[in-house]
């Protein structure tokens, strides 16, 4: 008997999902999968030191939380890759004054990101199950961040202008209302892309009147074989 | 007993194919076509497991052989309904999706497939035992079984217009059980009473209670149920699909939208068809004077000039359509194979869209694309192609799905449908790292190239949004009146040109950046360098398809897999694919199975001699030969009817039939060895003949009545069908006298090189084409012949 108790202890403090250090393993994300990537900004690397990823993914997936992918987390919804979180945090270059706008909440993880370094964040999110998890979660965190359940389509006027806004559950078109609610010289970023397909990003720059996008790759495909170039 | 005995195989076999088919059907609509296909080849290596069983314990079998049938089909009956009931209590929380993501739901699909082969098993065990225990019957037996088979696919076909899918399971249930109430001996009934009355109690059960199958999360009509207050307002079952018309206060559809348009998106009922999107139901008036269209890529050739008579092909719910006839056209002709949508349009939903379905000026065709343009003559100003995949990619869900309009000969037929100064639009999403596009741009090219000496250039104008690419390709030579009124419409909408005669680079990328100039590099090279070097070195598939390997959306290049893994992640890579990887996973899955099928039994019956080289050489060479030529038949029979369910129903029963009257008469050939030689010599010649004939004979006839087409397809096809039911009866005969243990080991062979087949089927037609199917096909029945020579 007392061998067997001895292995469980043993098997226990061996295995990951006992035995594991949240912030060790946060730390090491920011460090394996972020800086050697070019993250530089220091406020979005701070940002993810600090938030706990594994509280915004479902109780059965938290040793995955800081694994090097998107997530699951229900009603067709991922977790985004933390690359690709600190990379659409970088791009747009949040600053402790600004009002950033975010369209669909999911997990409440990216607002998460946000409210650590800018002012207020808006999160609307039309899954009132994900919404309520979400407001649940980030209201006992942050007293800067606001988690609306609703359609995202008309943004909020009220709160308008933004500096940022950050629409993480795009459709097929952008919707007219976000691009009259952005600052002029404002941000809006997009991921795009399947779930679990590596995302490509397009940041849309509003400047005097004018409406440009750009498309932002995170990974770098040479269209050729290495020994063809 | 010997005539019950013909009617209770032709029974059970009906209704093994009937649940086969339903079960495809089902997990279509709850998850994708793809993960069917993976769950059901491996269920009906159920047929290779029940001969692997016979072979170890024949004699046991045999021994109680009647009182043991009645039994085996009424558990046959039973268990078709029994794993319907189970089934959302196994698999409630599996999703084929998050099989690469995710390794618990691995077990779930282990789990799955155990469950799916149980009734394939009891069934095939049933059958597989009368053939070794009345294989001097064979003949006629096995026309039962194909003649039954046969029988069951059409019956399917009219309970589809009938019941929803979920209904069936129950339906088909009772057959089986039938058919072992026809053979239970004369007096004995009373000792079945008990097991009849359990078997009977399982479909009863069924239905009064259809399980609720959970419909995988990734699927479009489960994020369209996420959303509030959405909510399913009409549903429609059909050999076409299952149709769900779902509205939702918050359901917006404006693809690729203009950054430049200030409006509202205006909220619309959308139609799903086995869960995937179909296409939204417009809001749409005759008095209309703009379309959001409009303020798309779509309207380039509405731009360039004013086209007078239009052709919509895979118009789906009319968006297309409605656009034309905003614009002013005076004739629209909208082609949609899915007959129930294109009603639904006219009659139930007509009141949303101002009837326009009943408008003089737009004349609706329940066709298949191809199918109106190979059988009409009508010139047409514009015809547009249907959008390339949809906003955000679809993880290569459709990589495996026969797109016969976008292959060069389908080009080639819309060129000839233009009149002099026609246009060809087709809009493609952009996608990274880049594909649709470009293997879009290189099939314009070389359609231009095939049909004119002029140089591409001046024919072809292409302008990009944020989201995506229109690409016009214009009989006559752009002009300068026309290059500026695209000029002038990208500079409204924001929308920047990829090709127009004498675009500056600097104008590509006015609004839209791109990371790099990769993307244009690679259009230039499409445009004017040596395309066959960029098909070969580029890391995707960009080469145009064709009729012979029709997989448009297959980009995937084995040999790259590798360096897309490091690029990408191995946790990603698959999400390229899915459909084809999942044909990947399958043929190794079952292969691996099959093998260990195979060989189980040697381990009873011996390794050497006996004639299991005979067995291994005969069962091998019919069980693929068959099938091969069965799918290819399949898929060359799609074009020809402008129909899937038309060509499968009348290949599938038209085969299966006529391979049972092969079998029949069989019976009264001699059991020898020269007669299999000569049946498989004629095999062989119609293959070739069908590789040499076949496309053009169709090609000949495609015009016809359906009717007379359905003639003609039996008549094309009952040739090589009648003597391919010839050689697995004359096998069994030969075997029975030679050596009769190896029969079940026979049956099991052929069982599973049946289900092998039909995945190596689609990896060589997309590796190689449906030709090379075609002469692996021959070369599979070479294999018999060889066996038979080696008796020698």
């Amino acid at each position: 008997m007392r061998i067997i108790m001895i292995l469980v202890v043993f098997i226990t403090a061996i295995h990951p999902v006992f035995a594991q250090n949240f912030e060790r393993l946060r730390l090491n994300m920011v460090r394996q999968q972020l800086q050697i990537r070019g993250i530089d900004h220091k406020a979005t690397l701070e940002a993810m030191r600090n938030v706990e990823r594994h509280l915004f993914v479902p109780q059965n997936q938290q040793r995955r939380a800081y694994d090097d992918g998107p997530q699951p987390i229900g009603y067709g919804q991922t977790i985004s890759q933390p690359y690709i979180v600190a990379y659409m945090t970088q791009i747009i270059d949040p600053k402790p004054g600004y009002v950033v706008l975010e369209i669909g909440a999911g997990s409440g993880y990216q607002a998460a990101v946000l409210a650590e370094i800018v002012e207020k964040v808006f999160t609307i999110e039309i899954i009132p199950e994900l919404g309520n998890r979400a407001r649940e979660l980030l209201d006992k965190m942050y007293d800067n961040v606001e988690v609306i359940t609703g359609d995202g389509y008309y943004g909020l006027e009220e709160q308008a202008p933004f500096d940022a806004i950050i629409v993480t559950a795009a459709a097929e078109y952008i919707p007219p209302p976000l691009i009259a609610q952005l600052k002029d010289g404002g941000k809006m970023i997009i991921p795009v892309g399947s779930p679990f397909l590596v995302q490509t990003l397009m940041l849309v720059e509003k400047k005097g009147g004018k409406i440009t996008t750009s498309n932002l790759m995170p990974v770098r495909f040479v269209p050729f074989t290495r020994q063809n170039q | 007993m010997t005539k019950k005995l013909y009617w209770s195989v032709g029974l059970l076999s009906a209704s093994i194919i009937a649940f086969q088919l339903t079960l495809m059907q089902l997990l279509s609509i709850i998850q994708w076509s793809h993960f069917a296909y993976m769950v059901i080849s491996v269920a009906l290596l159920g047929f290779g497991a029940s001969g692997t069983l016979l072979a170890i314990t024949r004699n046991w079998f045999i021994k109680h052989i009647t009182g043991l049938l009645p039994v085996l089909m009424m558990l046959t009956g039973a268990s078709m309904s029994l794993i319907m009931i189970i089934s959302s209590t196994v698999f409630g929380s599996f999703d084929s999706y998050l099989l690469f993501m995710d390794g618990r739901h691995i077990q779930t699909l282990l789990a799955t497939y155990f469950a799916f082969l149980i009734p394939f098993f009891f069934g095939a065990l049933t059958i597989g035992l009368i053939y070794i225990n009345y294989v001097e019957r064979i003949g006629s037996l096995y026309f039962a079984d194909l003649f039954g088979s046969g029988i069951g696919g059409l019956a399917l076909i009219g309970l589809l217009w009938i019941f929803f899918p979920a209904d069936i399971p129950a339906v088909i249930s009772f057959f089986p059980i039938i058919a072992g109430l026809i053979i239970i001996p004369p007096g004995s009934m009373g000792k079945y009473i008990t097991p009849a009355v359990l078997a009977v109690t399982m479909p009863v059960i069924l239905l009064f209670y259809t399980p609720d199958l959970p419909m995988s999360q990734y699927k479009a009509l489960s994020s369209a149920l996420n959303l509030p207050e959405a909510r399913v307002v009409m549903e429609k079952s059909s050999p076409y699909g299952h149709i769900h018309v779902v509205s939702s206060p918050v359901l917006r559809y404006a693809p690729g939208l203009s950054l430049a348009y200030t409006g509202n998106v205006p909220v619309r009922d959308v139609i799903f068809n086995n869960g995937n999107w179909f296409g939204p139901v417009l809001e749409w008036s005759a008095y209309d004077t703009s379309h959001f269209l409009d303020y798309t890529t779509n309207s380039l050739p509405f731009e360039i000039n004013s086209p007078d008579n239009v052709l919509i092909l895979d118009a789906g719910t009319g968006l297309f359509a409605s656009h034309a006839l905003t614009r002013g056209v005076r004739k629209v002709t909208a082609v949609e194979q899915n007959r129930v949508a294109v009603n639904l349009m006219k009659n139930e939903l007509a009141h949303m869209m101002d009837s326009m379905y009943h408008l003089p000026r737009l004349s609706p065709v329940s066709l298949h694309s191809r199918s109106y343009l190979m059988s009409a003559d009508t010139p047409y100003d514009l015809i547009v192609l249907p959008t390339i995949e949809s906003f955000g990619g679809t993880s290569g869900i459709n990589a495996l799905e026969q797109q016969y309009i976008f292959t060069l000969q389908a080009l080639d037929e819309i060129w000839n449908r233009l009149t002099e100064n026609g246009m060809i639009a087709v809009t493609v999403w952009m996608d990274f790292p880049s594909r649709n596009p470009l293997k879009l741009l290189a099939t314009l090219v070389e359609t231009h190239e095939n049909n004119s000496n002029l140089p591409v250039e001046k024919h072809l104008a292409a302008i990009r949004g944020w989201g995506t690419v229109t690409f016009v390709l214009k009989k006559a030579p752009l002009n300068d009146g026309e290059l500026v009124k695209i000029r002038d419409f990208c500079e409204r909408m924001f929308f920047d040109p990829v090709l127009l005669p004498g675009l500056m680079p600097a104008e590509r990328k006015m609004y839209n950046q791109l990371q790099d100039d990769d993307f244009f590099i690679l259009v230039d090279k499409l445009m004017k360098g040596d395309r066959d070097v960029l098909y070969r070195e580029y890391d995707f598939n960009i080469q145009p398809s064709t009729d012979d390997r029709p997989y448009f959306s297959q980009y995937l290049k084995l040999g790259r897999y590798s360096k897309m893994q490091e690029i990408f992640g191995q946790s990603s890579v698959p999400f390229f694919e899915i459909g084809y990887m999942v044909v990947l996973i399958t043929f190794i899955q079952i292969t691996a199975a099959a093998l260990i099928l195979i060989l189980l039994p040697l381990f009873v019956l011996g390794w050497k001699g006996g004639g299991k080289l005979y067995t291994v050489l005969h069962f091998s060479g019919i069980g693929l030969g068959f099938m091969f030529l069965e799918i290819i038949l399949i898929q060359q029979f799609i074009l020809y009817f402008g129909n899937p369910i038309y060509a499968a129903a009348t290949v599938l029963s038209g085969m299966l039939i006529c391979s049972g009257a092969g079998s029949l008469i069989s019976s009264r050939l001699k059991t020898d060895r020269k007669n299999v030689v000569k049946v498989i010599a004629l095999i062989v010649f119609f293959i070739f003949i069908y590789v040499l004939f076949l496309v053009p004979l169709l090609r000949l006839t495609i015009d016809q009545p359906l009717m007379l087409k359905i003639l003609l397809s039996i008549i094309f096809i009952s040739p090589a069908a009648f003597f391919m039911g010839m050689p697995f009866p004359l096998g069994l005969r030969i075997l029975s006298i030679k050596n009769n243990t190896l029969i079940p080991w026979a049956w099991g062979i052929n069982g599973c090189l049946s289900v092998i087949s039909t995945a190596l089927a689609t990896i060589i037609a997309v590796e190689a084409g449906y030709l090379w199917v075609m002469l692996i096909a021959a070369f599979s029945y070479l294999l018999t012949l060889t066996a038979n020579i080696e008796l020698r």
